[in-house]
């Protein structure tokens, strides 16, 4: 009797047990999405909100208003049409076009669903209409916009989808957040949807794509760290092309680059050296990096909803692994993310997690609380970071990125041409990653074009405007 | 002087279920008073917040001190019904129907239901035909919907007689617990295991799959804790984890719900509607919620059975969500007390069980709302919109109520005699 009576105690136990599990996962879902599940576009609350409460403003980082709000409630973005264009996939549209931009992602600050009790009574007494609270965001809107214009107009970008990132690699913020093509949104959104190219797409944080030969820093990282004596290695490009098993891997150009060693194979962005370097590493250590740096992880930042970046996991033929060392492949990643890969070179191997979220004020103008820098991750050790810095220097003093140097400035970068096909057709992507190395200026950037060409000749240009802008205030 | 210190605790003890009681019903007068207040004076929401806490007052304190029975366990459970009322009468405002008042009338009924099965209880003493008769017509119950069912929502689990409707399953589930409990204290395996069987087909058969699941891991709990027998029981959930993959691949409407459990957002539009406005209405609370009457509860399909959780969340937050299920925890507590309290077989199985009913369906409804399991529709005990599902809880509740008051009896005549023999001078 008394064994039955502890039985009755042990089952008790394991139902309350249940029901507690129940309540911690709803506590810490809630606390993990809720601003995800909030913004969804099927949450009709948001339109409820919209029409008792004025949504408040966005500003940028100097204090320029993005969106505000007029007496009745609609939304009016930035007067100057360049500035609205060029900030649309941030700020958004009126219709929710756009998922998970402030306006909708923010909306609980925005229509005030943080607002304190007596801030709600402090109102309610005055007999106002309840306003939201303002959003201010990491980002700079005039250096977005000239960035935007320059990608309109380049020779070799004009026309062309693709994305700029540009973030503060100590503090994580997030500078600029292109994506091209945007659109004025308070245009015709109508006719906007039925352009090509997809324009509410925001590209920086949604396309996922082969990195390319950008990827070669994570390769470069796995080699240092799991492969001994990597300085001293030497690896064989006498012909310009390797064979693993039944793949070749060529390199871009056909080039040949004789017996090279790492950091020459990375300044010249040598296919075949990465790719023995990758079958002799093996798959498991090339992934266990490429997931150090990000890949693979459900990315759930504070403030941006990101599309998460994979790496094969079931890598079979070492012929795929070559591919996947050089950034090909199955591949895929957001341009933010590899400003992410870039960042954490910068920062002695510690990603940071990437912030849009400056401060927000309340109608009041009381400041809440709880915006500071977080570290995401620890991508790698900060000597292998000064080892790949010191290669990614390199590749911007006398590499295939030399169209990045900015006189005078220490700029360390990597180029990236990833092959793909759209409907069958073989496409170029260009890609380049790099940051400043000068204790002023913190910044990383990532520029993307798709079928733009190589990195080198039409990525690099452009960061190299967005350096020497950064630089000149 | 121990005496004293006896009289002196279930003194305070007394004050403290007072106490209780006064809180109880200052919630719900004011709660239903503000809704009044709020939109205009409305006749139903003042009669609402006159009339529960009255109700509230009466059961507890009068009612429950004259059967002897539990009275925390009837002050919460008065709670959770009462707060079913009160959710369903703020969403009647939106939705314009009158849910509210027809609960009022499951909750009255239910409690008449709750006193007759603490009578019951308390006067059969002989248990044997009973329960056969109680074993028969659960067998038809439970196989009707089979045969003359009408399909609701994929399940095939109701029946309509005569204008009225009613879900044979959860009238079958007070019997289960007393017919698992009556054969395994009379130690007759093979009779309440065919007839557990019989259930789960009959219940598969219907594709409710969320009573199915009740009732199987209610009777699992109690065979391990009747029996002891951990091979059996780990055999038992082998069986049911096959037969759930069985399941999976068979039927076209779990593995939506799969798919829905695992990535609401990928077919919003469809599977996924429900679940993933159930996660909206509870992100859009945060811990403290809305506030009663605010939010959009009816964006929910069946906000007023099946999601009720997720409307508490969202206009009281989180944060008295975990409360809720902490008056369940509660529950389950005071079941396994009574349980352990008792002096035959019979009773304490037949506590346990309703506990273990009780406290799976609570989890498996509170787990598919915030999205642990794979979601499967029954209704959240007392909470819920729904007569038969208001009063089998009800007459689970009155059973348990019952074996609470045979123990507080035999506590007496035991202290009565051993008073009488402390009063005869020692030989």
């Amino acid at each position: 009797m008394r064994q039955k009576r502890q039985r009755f105690r042990i089952m008790a136990a394991l139902l309350i047990a249940l029901l507690a599990v129940a309540g911690a996962y709803g506590v810490y879902t809630v606390s993990t999405y809720s601003s995800r599940w909030f913004g969804n576009t099927g949450n009709t609350r948001y339109q409820e909100a919209r029409s008792t409460v004025i949504p408040g403003d966005v500003l940028d980082r100097n204090g320029v208003v993005l969106a505000s709000s007029d007496e009745s409630g609609k939304r009016i973005y930035n007067d100057d049409w360049y500035v609205r264009c060029a900030m649309v996939h941030i700020t958004g549209d009126p219709d929710r076009n756009i998922p998970n931009a402030v306006d909708s992602f923010q909306a609980s600050y925005l229509l005030g669903f943080q607002t304190s009790l007596r801030e709600r009574i402090g109102t309610l007494l005055s007999g106002d209409r309840r306003r939201g609270d303002n959003v201010i965001l990491t980002v700079d809107a005039q250096l977005q916009t000239r960035i935007a214009e320059a990608f309109a107009s380049g020779e070799d970008t004009r026309g062309r989808p693709g994305a700029v990132v540009v973030m503060n690699y100590r503090t994580g913020e997030i500078i600029t957040l292109l994506s091209i093509p945007n659109f004025d949104p308070m245009g015709d959104l109508a006719e906007i949807a039925q352009r090509p190219n997809s324009p509410f797409w925001n590209r920086a944080v949604r396309s996922v794509q082969a990195p390319g030969s950008t990827f070669k820093i994570i390769t470069s990282a796995a080699v240092l760290q799991y492969m001994p004596g990597a300085a001293n290695a030497e690896f064989d490009c006498t012909t310009g092309a390797t064979q693993v098993d039944d793949q070749i891997i060529p390199d871009y150009g056909n080039g040949h680059h004789g017996m090279v060693s790492l950091a020459d194979a990375f300044r010249v962005s040598c296919n075949n050296a990465f790719a023995q370097a990758s079958v002799r590493l093996g798959s498991k250590y090339l992934r266990r990096t490429a997931e150090d740096f990000g890949f693979n992880d459900n990315f759930l930042f504070r403030d941006l909803v990101v599309e998460n970046s994979s790496f094969p996991v079931d890598i079979a033929t070492n012929g795929e692994l070559a591919w996947s060392g050089i950034g090909q492949g199955r591949l895929l990643v957001t341009p933010l993310h590899m400003c992410m890969v870039a960042s954490a070179i910068a920062n002695e191997g510690v990603m940071m997690e990437p912030r849009l979220l400056l401060g927000v004020t309340g109608p009041t103008g009381i400041q809440r609380q709880g915006f500071t820098a977080k570290e995401y991750r620890t991508a790698c050790e900060p000597q292998y970071a000064a080892r790949i810095e010191s290669f990614m220097k390199d590749v911007v003093a006398r590499g295939t990125g030399r169209s990045a140097a900015v006189e005078g400035l220490s700029i360390a970068g990597k180029t990236g041409s990833a092959e793909s096909s759209i409907n069958n057709n073989k496409v170029t992507h260009a890609w380049f990653v790099g940051y400043i190395d000068e204790p002023e200026y913190p910044y990383a950037v990532c520029v993307f074009v798709e079928n733009g060409g190589t990195g080198g000749a039409v990525a690099a240009p452009l960061a190299k405007q967005i350096f020497a802008w950064l630089t000149e205030k | 002087m121990a005496k004293r210190r006896e009289r002196d605790d279930t003194d305070r003890r007394k004050k403290q279920e007072k106490m209780l009681v006064y809180v109880e019903m200052i919630f719900f007068f004011s709660a239903f008073l503000l809704l009044t207040l709020k939109e205009g004076w409305d006749w139903t929401g003042f009669l609402l917040a006159v009339l529960i806490p009255v109700i509230i007052y009466v059961t507890t304190v009068w009612l429950a001190g004259w059967l002897r029975a539990d009275k925390l366990l009837m002050a919460i459970v008065n709670f959770l019904c009462a707060l079913g009322v009160l959710m369903l009468h703020t969403t009647d405002r939106i939705a314009g129907f009158s849910r509210g008042i027809q609960q009022l009338g499951h909750y009255g009924l239910g409690l008449v239901v709750m006193f007759c099965c603490i009578l019951f209880v308390r006067i059969i003493r002989r248990w044997k035909w009973p329960v056969r008769i109680l074993l028969a017509l659960s067998v038809i119950l439970i196989i009707l919907p089979v045969l003359i069912g009408k399909e609701i929502n994929g399940a095939q689990n109701w029946i309509f007689i005569g204008g009225f409707s009613l879900q044979p399953s959860e009238i079958v589930k007070v019997s289960l617990g007393i017919i698992l409990s009556y054969y395994m204290s009379e130690r007759r395996f093979w009779t309440w295991f065919v007839f557990l069987a019989i259930c789960m087909g009959a219940l598969m058969l219907q594709r409710d799959l969320g009573t199915a699941l009740v009732y199987f891991t209610a009777s699992l709990i109690l065979f391990y804790a009747h029996s002891g027998n951990v091979l059996l029981t780990l055999a038992g959930l082998a069986g049911a984890s096959g037969a759930a993959v069985f399941g999976y691949h068979a039927f076209r409407h779990v593995q939506n719900r799969v798919a829905a459990w695992k990535n609401p957002w990928s077919d919003y539009h469809n599977t996924g509607y429900q679940l993933a406005q159930t996660l909206i209405a509870i992100a859009s609370a945060g811990l403290t919620g809305v506030g009663l009457g605010l939010g959009s509860p009816c964006d929910i399909p069946y906000y007023f059975t099946d999601f009720i959780f997720a409307i508490i969340c969202e206009q009281f937050g989180l944060l008295f969500g975990i409360f809720t299920m902490v008056l369940y925890a509660i529950i389950i507590l005071r079941g396994m007390s009574i349980a352990i309290h008792t002096r035959y077989s019979f009773y304490g199985l037949l506590a346990m069980a309703v506990t273990a009913l009780l406290g799976m369906q609570t989890f498996i409804i509170i787990g598919g709302v915030l999205k642990l399991i794979p979601l499967t529709g029954i209704t959240l005990p007392f909470v819920s919109y729904g007569g038969t599902s208001m009063l089998s809880c009800m007459a689970l509740i009155g059973l348990l109520q019952g074996v609470s008051s045979i123990n507080q009896d035999e506590m007496k005549y035991d202290s009565q005699i051993s008073c009488a023999e402390e009063a005869q001078p020692a030989v």
